[in-house]
């Protein structure tokens, strides 16, 4: 007589949702395309009651038809362009709706000042008013890095002109050739147009085109000669700028700079060059400015803060320290993490308490502006956290991100190979760990009638029973189950389908593909004696199958005996093992 | 002998009044003294309330209040306020389709419903609907400003002629936003004033929070997602916060750590489900 034995892994799973959402948009076999629905969302696909009566509804996918068709929305005030924008909603606000990607959305290099933007010619247009320069783009320039370096090689020095014929002393702008000479041929017209609409706060914006120190006073086009490689403050200009011990920050640039007494920016605020009539003459790149390896981040002597080294140039406060002269300095971004070390600004790195545990998800951490911001990666570990590290002169610098955990088809490899495949799948194969039970189930299981069909086939390509390979393929990082919706049923039936789904989520089917079926083969003798078993005794209660079926379980998502992300266990066991006496047969 | 005595008097006089003429001239200087003391404590107490509490001081002393600065004062914490509701629901006043956040109705600016889809635009011109909803948000209060406006200098003595109801536009653009009030009006008392228009300007980091979120929309519905840290490279005093939900929803908060302006939106772009999704 053969009993046979039922192992069946159930998940126990809690998880606890803190957010409520305004809406919810269920999905439904029939949608239809609505153009706005009862919660003011517009061209989506959803079932007909949730469609606003007044709106538009047809059924067919939002991209089918005209009203909600997806295409390119340009902005003709702002200059931008947003793809992925459905008709009638760019149409509503005054937008430019093309299906293809129109010319003015292609990209050139706008330079502004010494600064540039990889923008339209429209979106260019507009910042250049704002700020009020000419236009100046280039549509061949067709990558970013190449753009804002083209900006950067604009040559600078001063502007010498004489403001009034009444002045004795001339004055000066520190600016690039091209500006200098631009300002030059401005009409007087434009000149003051161009005043009223400048908009940029930077005292070196200020000293271009503010009103406050040019006011009401126009170039002479014959007076302005551009000296490259000199300052303002210069003395052999004879300009009525002169040195001081103040300080600024300008817009686009890291360091602190010295400003001179017309406004204009000097060198790298440097406390030791403050009387230093040379280094108030000449302009000192950066790399020959004080300590040009640092980030100098709170330091009262040297402003040559460095950005990617975690410094910046900032007005000072209790926060940021003060330096010996002015009211700037380096401001340290630096933060410390949650295990007391420090990290750079902008440097991000994983953090995943209680990783796997029901209700756990992962998060990638981020030092900015001197606070850490904790990112959530999606939730129901859909996403996980990747990190790495690069060596850098200040110590290692770590990057991390939230990516899509790709566990979706683990169950489906069956070898290896297919399974630690990185480049398609986030999985690990469980060696000796069998999601059906081969054996068993070849030997005369009362699996569905369908997988062993499966498993035949299976077992007749892999030419025979000990070809196929006996693992399982599981994924990396168990993946959460929205498990709470409806109540979770489970049927067990002696005809070997363990589980019945009869929920709203699809818990079941995750954690049941890691039930199995084993047939335990019990004997006794023809004079008397006990039942003894004889076959497939491992997957009896405390065998050493059940412990990897439990393994197995876990590993499917937020299946098993877990606990949930607050270290709170399962209300039961997390799986069972069920015992049915099948048949008798007699020999 | 008396000669002698009467000398000894005439030095003893003569010694007090040295005394008391020095007392004199030291207590005229204690004086003085305590008078710079107690006009260095008056002006430095002048200067503290100045700095705390400027529109004290220039009520007081009677300012240099014009209808200009009369309508600023009246406009500008309601036009604060107005910008404060609209930032954290995502440029809305009421906002439809939205998700509750932290007691925030917080607008999706893009929005799909489906799983494994990038979302739809929902809004494209958000600096735009900004500037529109907040003129609808400030317009009574500017009404009710102006009205004020002529009821205080009719009291003054002025006589002020007025034309229709006034007009607001909002106009934000980089480091500020400027509020125009269209009211032609009037102001006759010794001489005659008349004003077309009052621009109202408020510092602001608001249009490059815009601009940041649209950049941020667009990058939601093109790859699904955004990666907020390309942003810091180019933007120091910038700070975004992204909080993703149970629901699939991303709750972005852009924000300038120097002046503490922020914009809070919301997007639900390439969704994946629970499990295998089936059950949807």
């Amino acid at each position: 007589m053969d009993k046979k034995i039922i192992i069946c892994l159930i998940a126990m799973i809690y998880l606890i949702g803190f957010v409520s959402a305004g809406e919810t948009v269920s999905m439904s076999d029939v949608t239809v395309c609505c153009e706005k629905t009862n919660s003011g969302l517009y061209c989506q696909d959803v079932r007909e009651e949730d469609c606003s009566p007044d709106a538009n509804a047809l059924p067919t996918a939002c991209a089918s038809t005209s009203f909600c068709k997806p295409g390119f929305c340009f902005d003709s005030v702002e200059g931008t362009c947003l793809d992925n924008v459905p008709q009638m909603v760019c149409n509503n606000e005054d937008g430019t709706w093309k299906s293809e990607m129109p010319a003015q959305c292609e990209l050139g290099c706008c330079v502004l000042g010494d600064q540039a933007s990889f923008v339209t010619l429209t979106r260019c247009k507009r910042l250049s008013s704002m700020f009020g320069l000419e236009t100046n783009y280039n549509k061949n320039l067709k990558d970013e890095l190449q753009c804002v370096m083209s900006a950067r090689a604009d040559e600078k020095g001063a502007c010498v002109y004489v403001a009034n014929p009444a002045d004795a002393q001339p004055t000066c702008k520190f600016v690039t050739r091209s500006e200098c000479e631009s300002e030059s041929s401005t009409s007087a017209g434009e000149e003051i147009k161009e005043k009223e609409s400048s908009e940029n706060e930077s005292v070196l914006e200020e000293a271009l085109g503010g009103e406050e120190k040019y006011g009401g006073t126009l170039l002479s086009p014959s007076d302005a000669e551009f000296h490259a490689g000199l300052l303002c403050s210069a003395e052999e200009l004879g300009t009525d700028c002169g040195m001081t011990k103040e300080t600024i920050c300008l817009a686009g640039h890291e360091e602190v700079y010295f400003a001179d007494t017309c406004g204009n920016p000097a060198n790298i605020y440097d406390a030791s060059k403050v009387n230093d009539k040379r280094y108030w003459s000449e302009i000192i790149d950066k790399a020959e400015s004080c300590n040009p390896d640092a980030s100098n981040g709170g330091s009262q002597t040297c402003g040559n803060c460095n950005y990617i080294l975690g410094a910046v140039c900032r007005e000072s406060s209790s926060t940021t320290g003060r330096a010996t002269y002015g009211d700037n300095v380096c401001a340290d971004l630096g933060c410390e993490d949650g295990k007391g070390e420090e990290q750079m600004h902008g440097e991000s790195w994983c953090v995943s308490p209680g990783a796997d545990k029901v209700g756990s998800k992962y998060y990638r951490h981020s030092c900015v502006n001197n606070e850490v911001l904790s990112e959530p990666c999606a939730e129901f570990r859909n996403e996980i956290c990747i990190e790495n590290t690069i060596s850098t002169s200040e110590g290692d610098f770590t990057q991390a991100a939230c990516r899509v955990n790709r566990w979706q088809d683990c169950t489906a490899q069956k070898t290896s190979e297919d399974c630690t495949n990185n480049d398609r799948r986030d999985c690990i194969w469980l060696d000796g760990i069998e999601y059906v039970l081969m054996g068993a189930a070849m030997n005369g299981s009362t699996i569905d009638k369908n997988s062993l069909g499966a498993l035949r086939e299976q077992v007749k390509a892999a030419g025979g029973l000990k070809e196929i390979p006996r693992g399982a393929c599981v994924p990396e990082h168990p993946p959460g189950l929205e498990f709470y919706g409806e109540t979770a049923t489970s049927t067990a039936t002696t005809e070997g389908t363990a589980t019945t789904a009869k929920t709203g989520d699809d818990s079941l089917g995750v954690c049941g593909q890691a039930n199995a079926v084993c047939p335990v083969k019990y004997e006794k003798g023809l004079i008397g004696g006990e039942w003894e078993c004889v076959e497939h005794c491992e997957c009896l209660p405390g065998g050493e199958l059940e412990q990897k079926r439990v393994q197995l379980c876990k590993s499917m998502g937020d299946c098993g005996p877990k606990t949930n992300y607050i270290g709170v266990s399962g209300s039961g066991k997390g799986y069972e093992v069920k015992e049915v006496e099948n048949e008798k047969k007699k020999d | 002998m008396e000669s002698k005595q009467n000398n000894y008097k005439e030095i003893l006089i003569e010694n007090w009044m040295k005394k008391e003429k020095r007392g004199r001239v030291l207590s005229k200087r204690g004086q003085v003294a305590i008078y710079v003391m107690v006009a260095l404590v008056i002006i430095a107490g002048v200067i503290v309330i100045y700095f705390l509490y400027p529109d004290v001081v220039t009520g007081i002393i009677g300012g240099k209040e014009t209808p200009q600065t009369f309508l600023k004062s009246e406009i500008e914490p309601s036009v604060k306020d107005s910008i404060e509701v609209l930032s954290k629901q995502g440029g809305y006043e009421n906002p439809e389709g939205y998700i509750m956040y932290k007691g925030n109705r917080v607008k999706y600016l893009c929005y799909t419903s489906k799983y494994y889809e990038q979302c739809q635009v929902q809004q494209p011109m958000i600096r735009a609907k900004f500037e529109d909803e907040l003129k609808n948000m400030i317009q009574l209060d500017v009404e009710t400003a102006v009205d004020e406006l002529i009821r205080t200098y009719e009291k003054r003595g002025y006589s002020v002629s007025s034309a229709a109801n006034p007009t607001t536009n909002v106009e934000i653009s980089s480091g500020k936003i400027n509020v125009r009030i269209k009211a032609p009006m009037t102001f006759s008392k010794e001489t005659t004033e008349t004003f077309d228009e009052f621009n109202i300007e408020i510092k602001s980091k608001m249009y490059d929070l815009l601009m940041i979120a649209t950049s941020i929309i667009d990058f939601e519905s093109t790859y699904g997602d955004s990666e907020t840290s390309l942003y810091i490279q180019y933007y120091p005093d910038l700070r975004i916060r992204k909080i993703k939900l149970g629901d699939g929803s991303t709750v972005y908060t852009v924000e300038d750590v120097i002046t503490k302006e922020s914009f809070m939106f919301a997007s639900r772009s390439l969704v994946w489900p629970a499990g295998y999704g089936i059950y949807g």
